[in-house]
């Protein structure tokens, strides 16, 4: 099907020559400067490169571009890799995705998706590479396990900037951590983020918020155990399990203190909000400090019980965190995760792979 | 304002967000006005729904109407559902914010109503843990502000507290140095937070960044470069309803002497050694002290006045000015006016500064035009047909806001034909995230205690001052230029331009 600047920025995906991918591209842009109308604007802010190995994580990924691309703008290369197919095939397509800006314009951006199998997923670096835009920051997204894929991973990750994964679609995730954890260290020019940890970021900060009030900051030096109660979803355990790790490892206890102060309890409960954890609790001897989420109620309450304090609960939204949202989120974010890093080591000497 | 908690709070280290303000109760005096409905209250709904208040936390409404409560949160909570930028409100939110909202009937001169408001308020700090820290919101009529500042004085409720004044701060020199005095005399200028709601814009803050954080803009910023400035802030809209209120004010009073000066002082500003409060506004007010004073007799010379005639607005017909509710039939209020400014200083010496505002203009715009000097026209004079068009960096404020860069560029083909184009960012298309509200941010700060986007008397003051000048000479001046509505401004305010050999921009 020939490409035509409406198909194109109507969203239609085309096939082309991997090769021409570029040059096509560039056509269809000069054909929307040209056009009478003058109403589509192109914007890119960064690379994305999206890896999947099946047909649905792809859709997936493409859907989550579609929606993204109305606040980060950029040039996505979705990528599917299928290296055990028998024949080595490599073919490519485009797309744009548009959205109303004001005056009746459209602001777009291109996605390229490129589909490897057989052999030729060796070749998905060396096909991403004159792909990318030069002179903007360059961001992986691979949801999957990436120590998986070292071959493929290594060389993408060498002309990365960000690293985005997510641990919670790793299979068994625990016993991968202290792998995990050399790797990142072993790339200090590149940021990771795992979207599980971007998940927790509105329960760090509730904690963190409570020990802003100046008389409880005193109350910090004191704590003496968390209690994280955590549903059965999927990554749920392990994203406990970094919450109270952050805790330990940010107030300096003793690896010989974690093991009793850190405390983890699941509760039959799938928690539809994709964070998974259900309630934190922060005690000392004279103090609780209370963060609890009401299963479907869009709304997080922080509580403090200590002796001279009014105690009222602080009520905040709490929104539920899909992918968009926490890639949005990690975008807004430029530096690297050393928090998460000191969080995560320690979470793999817990779970007992470091 | 730098987050000095990290250091002591190590559960903060690499969150990105502003600590949550310390406990405060916050009372509005006019509360059941249209600021407090339309802006304040869904701006502090909105920073409840981000968690961004304390749990110690209460809004008292102060107004002369006898209202219980629970009557005042029912208003309130219609006013958030249909202006709050968080759609729809989120049930549990409002009635935990709803939990903090109270009402306080009394006159704004009865000395009882205030210690009967003081007795509440500490009832307050023990039930709501409010810990005695007050700021007191002005959103009344300016006559009150002297008023309400004596009283709350004479109630002894000014200790731990801090007042936030709503433009306009006097109508003249004198009256704002009269209104700073009596501030003065009940709160320290600390204490003192005179807001200009232009400040709490997104794009207005990014003026700052776009200087500061971007090497290739500063080193161009000065009189080598720069031929001149025009800052515009056009509006469609006539009087709408406040004939009365604006016929006693002016287009000077009412935008060129706030929002405009504080344009203008972002945009000459020399870069301060930190983004602290007084920092900031030390930068601010050296410009505008240095700006030359215009002699009521040179009011021909540095100022055009304008005002709207009938004409015609998105095709329809309206009436011109004169023929609006509660203005005078004789009113000689301006309109428009278009203003030449000189910043004698080391960076700007010589350069002029355009200032242009004005009701019913062909579309509702808010900018900064930076018109850089034209390149020597040696190399292509011979072969273009027409002179090159000077490079402009332009700063749009609202709406579509962003920066555009003019720059010359070959035409392709055989021939040397250089034409102009625009290179264009726009927040829409680069952050499409949205911008909280500009009254969020200074509520905000207010509650923290961050005084930089608040105006300092001393350069209120010092703005009055050269506004003063200028109302001194339109007294004795010509009335102002009648100019039909929907079009730039009179055809003189284009001669006076001219006569620099210059031309306004078209926004």
């Amino acid at each position: 099907m020939a490409t035509t600047l409406e198909t194109f920025t109507a969203g239609v995906e085309t096939a082309v020559d991997v090769v021409a991918v570029e040059r096509q591209l560039h056509e269809l842009w000069r054909l929307a400067a040209e056009s009478e109308s003058g109403q589509v604007t192109r914007a890119c802010l960064f690379n994305l490169v999206a890896y999947a190995e099946t047909e649905e994580a792809r859709d997936h990924a493409t859907n989550v571009i579609s929606e993204l691309t109305s606040r980060d703008p950029c040039r996505a290369i979705v990528l599917l890799a299928k290296p055990d197919q028998p024949v080595a095939e490599l073919s490519a397509s485009i797309t744009a995705h548009c959205h109303l800006a004001g005056g009746g314009k459209q602001v777009c951006c291109e996605q390229i998706s490129i589909e490897a199998a057989g052999a030729s997923v060796e070749h998905l670096a060396s096909t991403v590479l004159p792909l990318l835009e030069s002179d903007l920051p360059t961001v992986v997204w691979w949801p999957g396990n990436f120590l998986l894929r070292p071959q493929i991973f290594t060389r993408l990750g060498a002309v990365a900037d960000r690293v985005l994964f997510d641990t919670s679609q790793w299979e068994k995730p625990a016993e991968h951590l202290g792998a995990l954890s050399k790797t990142i260290a072993a790339m200090p020019g590149c940021n990771f983020a795992d979207l599980s940890w971007t998940r927790l970021g509105l329960w760090r900060k509730l904690a963190a918020e409570m020990f802003d009030e100046p008389h409880c900051r005193e109350e910090l030096t004191r704590l003496n155990s968390v209690e994280i109660v955590h549903g059965c979803g999927p990554g749920a355990s392990l994203r406990a399990l970094l919450y109270g790790s952050w805790v330990a490892s940010q107030l300096r206890w003793s690896p010989a203190d974690v093991k009793t102060r850190v405390r983890l309890q699941a509760r039959d409960d799938r928690d539809a909000t994709s964070v998974g954890i259900l309630s934190v609790t922060l005690r000392s001897d004279d103090a609780t400090f209370l963060i609890q989420k009401k299963h479907g109620e869009r709304t997080a309450t922080a509580k403090i019980s200590m002796p001279d304090i009014c105690g009222l609960p602080r009520t905040r939204a709490f929104w539920p965190a899909d992918d968009t949202s926490l890639l949005s989120q990690e975008l807004d974010h430029t530096q690297r995760h050393v928090v998460y890093e000191r969080a995560l080591a320690l979470a793999a000497q817990l779970a007992g792979n470091q | 304002m730098p987050d000095r908690s990290q250091s002591t709070n190590p559960l903060r280290e690499g969150i990105v967000s502003r600590r949550v303000a310390e406990p405060c109760a916050i009372v509005i005096f006019g509360a059941t006005g249209d600021l407090t409905h339309r802006k304040l209250v869904p701006a502090l709904y909105n920073l409840a729904h981000e968690g961004q208040l304390p749990s110690g936390f209460a809004v008292v409404g102060f107004a002369r109407r006898p209202k219980s409560h629970d009557e005042f949160r029912a208003e309130l909570r219609e006013a958030v559902v249909k202006f709050s930028r968080f759609q729809p409100i989120n049930p549990a939110v409002w009635d935990a914010f709803a939990q903090g909202i109270f009402y306080h009937p009394s006159e704004f001169g009865d000395a009882d109503g205030y210690t009967r408001l003081a007795k509440f308020l500490q009832q307050l700090d023990r039930e709501r843990g409010t810990a005695g820290n007050r700021l007191f919101y002005l959103s009344t009529a300016p006559t009150e502000f002297a008023t309400i500042a004596g009283q709350l004085g004479a109630s002894r409720q000014t200790g731990n507290a801090r007042i936030i004044v709503e433009k306009p701060f006097g109508r003249s020199l004198d009256t704002a140095h009269e209104l700073n005095a009596t501030l003065a005399s009940v709160f320290d200028e600390p204490q003192i937070y005179r807001i200009d709601h232009y400040l709490g814009k997104e794009t207005v803050q990014n003026i700052l960044a776009l200087r500061f954080a971007n090497e290739i803009f500063e080193p161009l910023w000065n009189a080598k470069y720069v031929d001149h400035v025009q800052i515009t802030v056009a509006e469609s809209l006539g009087v709408e309803g406040r004939g009365g209120y604006y016929d006693q004010s002016g287009a000077l009073r009412d935008v060129v002497q706030n929002h405009m000066m504080q344009l203008l002082a972002l945009t000459a500003m020399e870069p301060p050694i930190s983004l602290e409060a007084e920092v900031i506004r030390d930068e601010k007010v050296k410009v505008v002290r240095a700006i030359r004073p215009i002699l009521p007799e040179q009011v021909a010379q540095f100022s055009v006045r304008g005002q709207y005639a009938r004409g015609s607005m998105a095709g329809k017909p309206v009436d011109g000015y004169l023929n609006e509710k509660h203005v005078a039939p004789t009113s000689r209020t301006e309109t428009f006016v278009a203003l030449k400014l000189f910043i004698d200083n080391w960076r700007w010496a010589g350069v002029p500064f355009y200032l242009r505002h004005g009701k019913r203009l062909p579309k509702g715009v808010a900018e900064i035009a930076i018109q850089f000097k034209a390149p020597p026209s040696v190399l292509f004079a011979a072969d273009c047909a027409s002179p090159l068009m000077p490079n402009a960096l332009v700063l749009r404020i609202q709406p579509d806001e962003g920066i555009a860069i003019r720059m010359n560029a070959k035409v392709p083909g055989t021939a040397l034909n250089i034409q102009p184009v625009k290179m264009d960012f726009r927040y829409g298309g680069s952050f499409g995230t949205r911008s909280p509200e500009a009254y969020e941010r200074l509520l905000h700060d207010a509650i923290a205690g961050d005084a930089t986007l608040f105006i300092r008397s001393d350069e209120t003051e010092r703005s009055w001052q050269i506004m003063d000048a200028l109302l001194e000479g339109w007294k004795t001046a010509p009335p102002p230029f009648a100019y039909e509505s929907g079009t730039w401004g009179p055809p003189e305010a284009d001669a006076f331009i001219e006569r620099d050999g210059r031309q306004w921009r078209r926004p």
